[in-house]
């Protein structure tokens, strides 16, 4: 009986078990989307390939360059499992830095949508955005306090695009402190080369 | 007519051969790098709906924990932009060596321009790893100690973001007494290099 019990234990653990793991001992980890618990796990299938547009190699310049590893000194670059470490925690706001298109397609999940546009020019927009980030308007002098704002961790569709580091720096012109922001440069062309989890983020309507 | 086809086409070849269709930087296009004592053209692949295919693009990758984005606290890591800095300042000057990590097979199809091979397995090998001290600029002196105050600056990669050759390697590394920082560490390895459309050759 003992046995059967136990050989049943070792099967279902076979079968349920992530083959591919983020890193030995983790199988996945869970975010939060639309206030529901989601997995982000690696991909399973034997014999993957990347083949969507994410596996091009060459995209014109301009606007496409190489960015450079870090943004700026003094701001961190982050890799998938800091990244995970990051969303899974809760420890700030996920950022997708990329135009609403891009986002629509594929985004990592539990990102918000917040487009590099938004942070460039005095506007009614950045306004919103900076008071969601936990900015203060101080009016009199005509100048933002980010203080107390949110730690905040960018991206865009991966080492080619220029998105993301536009926005941060427009934060930092603000006065975004540095230890407050980070960049996760490897993006949507790395994230999906490492076979994680994407999502199809839900319209807002 | 055919003047303005031909000048067309002349524009086209020389817009084409300055390599600016695709570029790294704004400021670069491309750099040259000596590969075994050849100059060679380091640039991306001008085609703009060129993929990659083949065991480079593959996702499913069991028992291949994605790394860190740091090996030690002390160790910089790089991107491409700066592994070309890295080639040119220091390697062409022979003031650095680029070091690539893989099997000998996988260095021999291909390779980044400018690297030398040294299988991982070579760690466990003291005296492979005493010689490549040596080449390297270390001094083993009468006490046993290991002088690094001439040492080259020494990059290293292997196949990708989930290798963890590059970072056991320099944490060996680490621990012989070369110093932090004259190692760095290109995390993306030969998988990043490729999926960007960069420049290769066969050894």
């Amino acid at each position: 009986m003992r046995t059967r019990f136990i050989i049943f234990l070792l099967i279902s653990t076979f079968i349920h078990a992530n083959k591919v793991e983020i890193v030995k001992g983790l199988p996945f980890v869970t975010v939060e989307v639309e206030g529901k618990i989601f997995k982000i796990e690696r991909n399973q299938v034997k014999d993957s390939y990347l083949t969507n547009t994410f596996a091009l190699t060459s995209r014109p310049s301009p606007p496409f360059f190489i960015e450079p590893f870090s943004v700026s000194e003094g701001i961190e670059t982050y890799g998938e499992l800091e990244v995970l470490d990051f969303i899974s925690k809760k420890k700030g706001l996920f950022i997708d830095a990329r135009l609403s298109n891009w986002y629509k397609r594929s985004a990592i999940p539990s990102s918000l949508n917040i487009s590099f546009k938004h942070f460039l020019d005095e506007s009614d927009e950045q306004t919103k955005v900076f008071k969601r980030l936990g900015g203060v308007l101080n009016e009199s002098q005509d100048k933002w306090d980010f203080k107390h704002a949110k730690t905040l961790l960018l991206y865009c569709n991966g080492a080619w695009c220029g998105q993301s580091p536009t926005a941060i720096n427009a934060l930092l012109e603000n006065g975004y402190p540095k230890e407050k922001l980070k960049y996760y440069r490897g993006g949507m062309q790395s994230w999906q080369l490492l076979g994680l989890t994407t999502i199809v983020p839900k319209e807002k309507k | 007519m055919r003047i303005i086809l031909l000048l067309f086409i002349y524009t086209l070849s020389s817009y084409a051969g300055q390599f600016s269709k695709v570029k790294i930087t704004p400021e670069i296009s491309y750099i040259y790098v000596y590969h075994k004592g050849k100059a060679v053209k380091v640039h991306r692949i001008q085609d703009t709906s060129n993929k990659l295919t083949g065991e480079y693009a593959m996702t499913y990758r069991p028992h291949r924990d994605i790394q860190p984005i740091k090996v030690t606290k002390d160790v910089k890591t790089i991107g491409e932009v700066e592994l070309l800095h890295f080639m040119k300042n220091k390697v062409n000057k022979k003031q650095g060596v680029l070091v690539d990590l893989r099997t000998k097979n996988e260095y021999k199809d291909e390779s980044i321009p400018s690297a030398v091979n040294i299988p991982f397995e070579v760690m466990s090998n003291k005296v492979k790893v005493e010689k490549i001290l040596k080449v390297l600029g270390a001094k083993r002196l009468a006490d046993g100690s290991l002088d690094t105050s001439k040492v080259l600056d020494v990059t290293f990669y292997c196949s990708g973001l989930w290798c963890k050759k590059s970072s056991m390697f320099i944490k060996s590394f680490l621990e012989l007494g070369y110093p932090a920082d004259k190692i760095l560490y290109y995390r993306g390895g030969f998988q990043m290099w490729k999926i960007l459309g960069f420049t290769t050759v066969t050894n």
